[in-house]
C-alpha cells in the first residue's frame, strides 16, 4: 500500500516531472484547441522527440498533452464553433450558440470544472478496474491475443467511417504495411523488393506522422482561406449554483464516457457523442432549448469525453489494445522504451502503472488551473492562420519521421504515406484504423501463427479451439456479432 | 453500409484503382510463400490483402447504388485543386532538397515559400514568420530535445 502511494506520488514530488507534466497539460490545451491541430497528430510527433527521454518523463509530457488536449477541443467549438478536436463535435452544438449570446467565458468555466470531474472519475476507474482486468487477462492465450487485435481494428472501422468496407479495408492496408520488413519468425523477406530500408519494416510512428500531421496539413488546404469568428469573454468562474445543478448529469456522463472509452477502438469522439444524446434524451425540462445554448448538451459531451482518457488506458494497459487512437500511440512509446503493454505490465512494472494514474490525476488538476485562466490570451493564439500552421505541421513531421532512427528516407515515407491519407480522407475513409493495423498487424500476425501452431496447422482444429475454450468463445462471438451488425440487411432492420 | 447518399467526384474511379490495387497487393503477398503451410511469412500478407480485396469489391459495389451529386465540381477541382497540388510540389521538392541542403536551410526555404504562397501578406512577413519558425524549431528541437538534424551533403 505505502509502495503504492510512493508510485502515485512519484510525479507529484519530482520538479521535473511536475513540470513536464504541467507543460504538457498546458500545452495540449492549445494544441487541441488550434484547429488544424491534434491531439494525435501532436502525439505522434512528440513520440520520435522523447524515446531518448527517461520512461517517466516522456509518459508525464504525453499524459498532459492528452488531457489538456482532449479538453481544449471544447474550447474552440464554444468559441469560433469549429472544435479543436472530433471529441468536441458535439460540444459546438450548444456552446457556440451560448458563445454567441455573451455567455463563452461561463460555458469555458463550467466545461472546465466538469471535464475535471469527468477527468478524476475516468482515473478512479482506470484504478480500480485495471488491476481487476489485468488478472483475468493473464489467462489469455495466442487465440484470444489475436482475436482482441481484429476486434480491436474492427471496432474502429465500424465506429468511426462512412460504411463497414472502408474501415476493413483501412485497417487491412495499415496490417499490410506492418507486414513489411523481414518476418520475425522466418526472417523471410516481405514486400522488400530489396530494399536495405525496407528491411527493417515501416516505423509505425513515420507511418503515423503521415496519415495524421501531413494527411491533415493537405485537407487543411481547403480551409485555409477562412477567417476566424472573434469572441468577447467575461467572468469564467462558474457559478457554484451550476456546478451543483448539473453534478449528477457529469456523474452520469463520465459513466457513460469511461466505459465508451474503455471499449477498445472507441474513444472521447464516440463517448462524448452518446453521452450528448443521452443528456438530450434524459433531460426532462432544460432551461434552453438543446441546439440553443443548453449547459445540459455542454456538460455531458465534455464530461464524457474527458473521462473517456482514463477508460482508454484501461484495455491498452491491461490488455495491450488501444483505446483510442492515442492510446494507440502511447503503445508504440511503451514498446520503444522496452515495455510490453499487457496483463504482465500491471505485475511486472506495477511502478509505471501507479504512476500513470497517479500523472493522469495531476494533469486534471493542472487542467483546473490552467482552464480557468488565461482565456483572452488563449483567443489571440488560437486566431493563428492556417495558412502559418500548415507549413509549420510539414516541417514538425519531417523533424518527427527523421528523429525516430536518424534516416532522411523516412522523411519521403512520411510524406507519401501523407498524399495517400489525404486520397483516402477525402472519400470519407478514416485513417485511424490504418494506423491501429499497423501497429496490431504484426501481434496479430504472430499470434495467429502460434495458434495455429498449436492446432498442429490443422484448420479444423484452429476452428474448433475458437469456440471450445470460454474466453475464446466469448471474444468469436463478439467478433462474430460485429460482423453479423454491419449486415445491410440487419441494418436496414435497426434504420426502421 | 454507407452514410453518405451522394458519390463524391470520381469515387467510382477511385474504387476501381483500390480494387486494381488490392489485387496487386494479394498477387505480391502470393509470392512471399504462396500456399506452402499455414503458418508461413505470406498467410497475414495474403489474409490481409484477401481482406482489401473484398472491401474493396464492396466498396465499388456500394457505389453504384449511390447517386451522383447535383454538384459539377470535377475529380481533378475536388481532389486536386491548384491549391492543394502546388502545395504538394513544393513539398516534394522540399522532401528532395533536405539531404542536398541540411534541414536548416531546406525547411526555412519550404516555410518562406510556403506561407508567401498561403498567405498572400507580402514576402517581408513571410521571411519574419519562417526566420522566427525556425529559430523556435533549432531552440526546441535541437537545444531542448536534443534532436539530431538532418544534414545536407553540399555544405
Amino acid at each position: 500500500m505505502i509502495e503504492t502511494l510512493g508510485y502515485l506520488a512519484i510525479s507529484w514530488v519530482d520538479p521535473s516531472l511536475l513540470l513536464l507534466t504541467a507543460l504538457g497539460t498546458f500545452a495540449g490545451i492549445y494544441v487541441g484547441a488550434i484547429p488544424g491541430l491534434s491531439v494525435t497528430m501532436a502525439v505522434s510527433i512528440l513520440i520520435s522527440f522523447t524515446f531518448k527521454w527517461d520512461v517517466n518523463e516522456a509518459l508525464a509530457l504525453i499524459c498532459g498533452i492528452f488531457v489538456g488536449g482532449v479538453y481544449g477541443g471544447g474550447r474552440t467549438a464554444i468559441l469560433l464553433n469549429i472544435p479543436g478536436a472530433p471529441s468536441a463535435i458535439a460540444t459546438a452544438i450548444d456552446g457556440y450558440p451560448l458563445a454567441k449570446k455573451g455567455q463563452a467565458g461561463e460555458a469555458i468555466g463550467l466545461t472546465t470544472v466538469m471535464s475535471v470531474v469527468g477527468g478524476l472519475i475516468g482515473v478512479c476507474a482506470l484504478a480500480v478496474a485495471a488491476p481487476l482486468i489485468a488478472e483475468f487477462a493473464i489467462k489469455f492465450t495466442s487465440r484470444e491475443y489475436m482475436l482482441l487485435g481484429v476486434i480491436g481494428i474492427l471496432l474502429v472501422g465500424t465506429l468511426s467511417g462512412e460504411s463497414f468496407a472502408k474501415g476493413a479495408f483501412a485497417g487491412a492496408l495499415g496490417v499490410m504495411i506492418g507486414m513489411v520488413g523481414l518476418d520475425p519468425m522466418t526472417a523471410e523477406s516481405r514486400f522488400t523488393y530489396g530494399s536495405i530500408n525496407l528491411m527493417g519494416g515501416i516505423p509505425f510512428v513515420v507511418a503515423m506522422i503521415g496519415f495524421f500531421g501531413v494527411a491533415e496539413a493537405l485537407v487543411q488546404l481547403e480551409h485555409v482561406a477562412k477567417l476566424p469568428i472573434k469572441q468577447s469573454v467575461a467572468r469564467v468562474t462558474p457559478a457554484w449554483s451550476d456546478v451543483r445543478r448539473y453534478f449528477k448529469l457529469a456523474i452520469k456522463s463520465s459513466g457513460i464516457g469511461t466505459l465508451i472509452g474503455a471499449l477498445p477502438g472507441t474513444g472521447g469522439d464516440i463517448a462524448a457523442l452518446l453521452a450528448y444524446d443521452h443528456a438530450k434524451r434524459t433531460t426532462k425540462d432544460p432551461e434552453v432549448p438543446f441546439g440553443e445554448g443548453a449547459k445540459e448538451g455542454l456538460i455531458a459531451p465534455e464530461t464524457a469525453n474527458n473521462s473517456a482518457v482514463g477508460g482508454a488506458f484501461v484495455p491498452m494497459l491491461t490488455l495491450g489494445i488501444p483505446g483510442d487512437a492515442v492510446t494507440a500511440i502511447i503503445i508504440g512509446a511503451l514498446f520503444i522504451h522496452g515495455l510490453k503493454p499487457g496483463p504482465l505490465l500491471l505485475t511486472d512494472t506495477p511502478h509505471l502503472f501507479w504512476f500513470i494514474v497517479g500523472n493522469l490525476t495531476l494533469a486534471n488538476l493542472f487542467l483546473l488551473v490552467f482552464g480557468l485562466t488565461g482565456i483572452r490570451i488563449f483567443t489571440k493564439i488560437v486566431e493563428c492562420p492556417r495558412a502559418i500552421l500548415i507549413p509549420l505541421i510539414v516541417v514538425l513531421s519531417a523533424v518527427g519521421a527523421y528523429a525516430i532512427q536518424n534516416n532522411p528516407v523516412h522523411i519521403s515515407w512520411a510524406l507519401g504515406f501523407g498524399v495517400a491519407g489525404y486520397l483516402l480522407k477525402r472519400y470519407g475513409f478514416q485513417v485511424g484504423p490504418v494506423i491501429l493495423g499497423v501497429i496490431l498487424g504484426p501481434m496479430i500476425d504472430s499470434n495467429y501463427r502460434r495458434a495455429m501452431i498449436g492446432a498442429q496447422q490443422n484448420v479444423g482444429q484452429f476452428l474448433y479451439d475458437l469456440i471450445s475454450h470460454p474466453i475464446s468463445l466469448v471474444l468469436s462471438l463478439a467478433l462474430l456479432a460485429m460482423l453479423i451488425s454491419q449486415l445491410p440487411v440487419i441494418k436496414e432492420m435497426r434504420q426502421n | 453500409m454507407e452514410t453518405n447518399h451522394y458519390l463524391r467526384p470520381g469515387e467510382q474511379a477511385f474504387a476501381v484503382a483500390l480494387v486494381l490495387l488490392s489485387g496487386l497487393f494479394f498477387s505480391e503477398a502470393y509470392s512471399i510463400s504462396g500456399f506452402k503451410g499455414l503458418t508461413t511469412g505470406g498467410v497475414m500478407p495474403m489474409l490481409a490483402s484477401g481482406v482489401m480485396v473484398v472491401s474493396s469489391l464492396a466498396i465499388l459495389a456500394g457505389t453504384f447504388s449511390r447517386l451522383r451529386s447535383a454538384e459539377t465540381q470535377t475529380t481533378i477541382d475536388y481532389l486536386f485543386p491548384l491549391r492543394v497540388v502546388l502545395f504538394a510540389s513544393v513539398v516534394a521538392l522540399y522532401a528532395v532538397a533536405i539531404p542536398y541542403v541540411g534541414f536548416i536551410l531546406a525547411s526555412g526555404g519550404f516555410l518562406f515559400v510556403a506561407i508567401l504562397g498561403l498567405w498572400r501578406k507580402g514576402p517581408l512577413w513571410s521571411l519574419v514568420i519562417s526566420a522566427v519558425s525556425m529559430v523556435a524549431i533549432y531552440f526546441l528541437f535541437r537545444i531542448v530535445f536534443q534532436v539530431v538534424l538532418p544534414v545536407g551533403s553540399l555544405w
